[in-house]
C-alpha cells in the first residue's frame, strides 16, 4: 500500500509540474476540476496524464482501479445535477449516451462546461476525441502521439493477424456474456464482440443481431473451435472446469474438449475504442493462432 | 381503532409536516448551502431582489424548487388516488395499480424507450417527453379497457374489473418482457431505472401539466368524500342513501387514471405511497373519507419529500432511485400493519 501511495503521490507530482508547465505557456485558463462519465473515456484522461484533475466518476470508470477511490456520480444515463455540482467542476466530459437531456441543461446553466464525445469504435472518431481530451488538458502533442502510437498498434495487430493467417485457418469463434445461471448470451453480428473477434483473426459463428441468449443445444449444433467468455472470474483451470461441470452443451464442443476457452475482461465490450484494448486483443488472437509467435507491446511493423 | 385523533389538530399538524417537508427539500441536497445564502435564494424567489448567492439562486430555482414540488404534487396525487381505490373497491389492500394504470403506463414507457431505441433514436431533445407522453397514454388505455371489461348491462361490477386489472396486468407484463428481451443493454438499463422512478431532472416545463391534473384531482375527490363514505357501507346502501353509484364509479377509475397515469408519467413508477399513505392516515384520522381525503394529501406529499431527501443524500454525488426508498420504508410499515391487525 505504502509503495502505491508513493508511486500514486510522485505520478501527481509530475502531471502537476506538467500542467503548470503548460499553465505558462497557453493563455487560455483550462478547465481543472473534471467530472467524467463513461468508462473508456475517463481511462484516456488517465492515459493522457489527466487523472490529478478528475474529482468525480460514473459507475463505468472502474480502469484504472485508483478511479473507484473517487466519488461516484452513479449511472451516465441517470446523472443528478445537484450531486455532480456538489463536486464543483468546470466540466463534464461524457459520450453521447450521457444523460437525461434535462440535468445537463441545469448543469450548464450552472456553468459547468460540457463535452461530448463519440465511443462509436472508429478510429477517426478516436482521434478526434483524444485531439479535444488533449486541448481541454492543454496537451494536444502528447495526445497526438498517444493516438499515433495506438494506431501503430492496432495496425500491427492486423498484419499479424494475416501473417498467421498464412499458417493457420482462422477459427471458428462464439463470444459468450453472463455463463452463471441460464443461458449464456452470445454477441451477434453489430456488437462488439462481433467486432473483437474479427479483429482478433477469428470467425464469429453467432449471425443474429446483437446479444441474444443461446441454448445448449444451439451450442452443441454451432460446435465453436474456440470460445471466449467475457467474465473476469475465470482465471485458472479450476474455473474453467467448475464452469464445465455446470454447462454439459459447453462441454461437448470442440472449443471445450480442446481446452480453448479464453476469458475475456467484459470492460473490453463497452465504451469503443480504450487504452487497453490492442493488449486484449494480442491476447484473443494468441489464443486463436496457438502456433504463431504471439504478438507483444513492444513488437515493430514490418515494412 | 381508538387512535383517531380530533379532525383540525390532524390537519394543522400534517399541514406544518408538509410545511418542514418542503423547506428541508429546498435547504438541503449534495450542495452545502450556507444558511444565509438559502434565505437570499428564497427572498429573491419570493420577489425581493437581493444580491449575491447567484450559485444558491441557480440550485434553489431550477433544481431544487421543480424538483420539490414534482415531489410534493406526485406524493399528494398517488396519496388521494389510493384512498379513491381503497374506497371503491372496499379493501384496504388495494392501491392504484389494480386498475392497471401503472403496468399500462410501464408498457407505454417500454414502447417509448425500447421501440425508440430501435427505430434508430429519438432526437434527445424530444425523448423524455415521448416517453411522458407514451406512459400516460399506455395507462389511461388500459385503465380504460378494466373499466369496459368490468361493466355488464350498464353496471360496473367492482369484482369483476379486480380480475380484468389482474389479467390485463399480467398480459402487460408479457409485453414489457418481451420488450425487455429485444432491448439492447443501454436501453434495458434506462427501462430498468424508470421502473424505479426519480425526481431527477426536474424542470418547469415538465411540471405544468401533472400540477393541473394533481389540482383537479385534488379538488374532485373531496367532493366525492360522504358518496365514498356511502360506499363503506356497501353499494347497495350507497344506491339506497341516494348515491348515483355508477356514476361516482367512473369518476373515481377516472381520477385515478388521470392522477397516477400524469405522476407515473412525470416520475416513473413510485410504489407503497398510494398504498401506506391511506393506511397510515386511517389509523390516525378513522376511516371517514371527508377527513382521509385531504389528510392523505398532505401526508402523501410529505413523504415523498422525505423519501427524496434520502433518495438524494444518501450516496451523494450519485443518488438512489426514489422507488427504493419508498420501497423500503413502505414494505416494513406495511408488514407492521398486518401483524399489529393480527394480534
Amino acid at each position: 500500500m505504502g509503495f502505491m501511495n508513493i508511486g500514486i503521490g510522485g505520478f501527481v507530482l509530475s502531471v502537476a509540474a506538467g500542467v503548470m508547465f503548460w499553465g505558462i505557456a497557453q493563455a487560455e485558463p483550462l478547465p481543472q476540476r473534471w467530472v467524467s462519465a463513461g468508462g473508456s473515456i475517463s481511462e484516456w484522461v488517465v492515459e493522457l496524464g489527466g487523472e490529478s484533475k478528475l474529482v468525480g466518476v460514473d459507475t463505468t470508470s472502474q480502469h484504472p482501479a485508483a478511479l473507484r477511490e473517487l466519488p461516484s456520480i452513479g449511472y451516465q444515463r441517470q446523472l443528478a445535477a445537484e450531486g455532480i455540482l456538489a463536486l464543483k467542476p468546470d466540466l463534464l466530459l461524457g459520450s453521447d449516451e450521457m444523460g437525461p437531456p434535462p440535468v445537463l441543461a441545469q448543469l450548464q446553466a450552472a456553468g459547468v462546461d460540457i463535452e461530448r464525445v463519440s465511443v462509436s469504435p472508429q478510429l477517426p472518431a478516436l482521434q478526434a476525441n483524444l485531439q479535444r481530451i488533449g486541448q481541454l488538458l492543454g496537451d494536444t502533442k502528447g495526445a497526438q502521439s498517444v493516438f499515433d502510437a495506438y494506431q501503430q498498434r492496432l495496425q500491427r495487430q492486423q498484419q499479424w493477424v494475416s501473417q498467421a493467417q498464412a499458417h493457420e485457418a482462422a477459427p471458428t469463434v462464439l463470444l459468450l456474456l453472463g455463463h452463471s445461471g441460464g443461458s449464456p448470451m452470445a454477441g451477434g453480428v453489430d456488437t462488439s464482440a462481433d467486432w473483437l473477434i474479427k479483429q482478433a483473426g477469428g470467425i464469429n459463428l453467432a449471425s443474429h443481431q446483437g446479444y441474444k441468449a443461446l441454448s445448449s443445444e444451439a451450442l452443441v449444433g454451432l460446435d465453436p473451435q474456440v470460445i471466449v467468455i467475457a467474465d473476469r472470474s475465470l482465471e485458472g483451470e479450476q474455473a474453467k472446469q467448475a464452469l464445465l461441470k455446470q454447462n454439459p452443451g459447453l462441454a461437448a464442443t470442440r472449443a471445450a474438449r480442446h481446452g480453448r476457452l479464453i476469458g475475456l475482461d467484459p470492460t473490453l465490450l463497452v465504451g469503443g475504442l480504450g487504452p487497453r484494448l490492442p493488449d486484449g486483443l494480442a491476447a484473443l488472437s494468441a489464443a486463436f493462432y496457438p502456433e504463431s509467435q504471439p504478438l507483444t507491446a513492444d513488437a515493430k511493423l514490418t515494412p | 381503532m381508538n387512535l383517531v385523533v380530533k379532525p383540525r389538530p390532524l390537519l394543522i399538524a400534517l399541514g406544518v409536516l408538509l410545511l418542514c417537508a418542503f423547506s428541508l427539500s429546498l435547504a438541503l441536497g449534495p450542495v452545502s448551502l450556507s444558511l444565509a445564502d438559502t434565505a437570499k435564494a428564497l427572498l429573491n424567489l419570493l420577489g425581493f431582489p437581493v444580491a449575491g448567492a447567484e450559485q444558491a439562486q441557480l440550485i434553489i430555482e431550477q433544481i431544487r424548487m421543480p424538483r420539490s414540488l414534482l415531489g410534493a404534487a406526485v406524493g399528494c396525487v398517488l396519496a388521494l388516488c389510493g384512498v379513491a381505490m381503497q374506497g371503491l373497491f372496499r379493501n384496504p389492500l388495494a392501491d392504484p395499480g389494480l386498475v392497471g394504470v401503472s403496468s399500462g403506463a410501464a408498457l407505454g414507457a417500454a414502447v417509448a424507450i425500447v421501440g425508440g431505441a430501435m427505430l434508430g433514436g429519438i432526437p434527445a431533445a424530444i425523448s423524455p417527453y415521448l416517453l411522458s407522453v407514451c406512459a400516460f397514454a399506455g395507462g389511461l388505455l388500459v385503465t380504460a379497457m378494466v373499466y369496459r371489461l368490468g361493466r355488464r348491462d350498464g353496471v360496473t361490477h367492482v369484482g369483476t374489473m379486480l380480475l380484468a386489472g389482474i389479467a390485463l396486468t399480467a398480459l402487460a407484463g408479457a409485453a414489457i418482457g418481451l420488450f425487455t428481451y429485444l432491448a439492447d443493454d443501454a436501453t434495458l438499463r434506462t427501462l430498468t431505472f424508470w421502473n424505479l422512478g426519480s425526481l431527477n431532472g426536474a424542470s418547469y416545463p415538465r411540471l405544468w401539466p401533472l400540477l393541473v391534473v394533481t389540482l383537479g384531482v385534488g379538488l374532485w375527490l373531496p367532493r366525492r368524500a360522504s358518496a365514498l363514505n356511502a360506499l363503506l357501507l356497501g353499494e347497495s346502501e350507497a344506491r339506497h342513501l341516494g348515491i348515483e353509484v355508477e356514476r361516482v364509479k367512473r369518476e373515481l377509475v377516472l381520477c385515478t387514471a388521470l392522477g397516477v397515469g400524469a405522476a407515473v408519467a412525470a416520475a416513473g413508477m413510485i410504489g407503497f405511497i398510494g398504498l401506506v399513505v391511506p393506511h397510515l392516515v386511517r389509523l390516525l384520522a378513522g376511516p371517514d373519507h371527508r377527513l382521509l381525503l385531504p389528510a392523505s394529501a398532505l401526508a402523501g406529499a410529505s413523504l415523498l419529500l422525505f423519501a427524496d431527501l434520502l433518495a438524494r443524500l444518501v450516496l451523494a454525488p450519485a443518488e438512489l432511485p426514489i422507488g427504493i426508498v419508498t420501497a423500503l420504508i413502505g414494505a416494513p410499515f406495511f408488514l407492521y400493519l398486518l401483524l399489529r391487525g393480527r394480534a
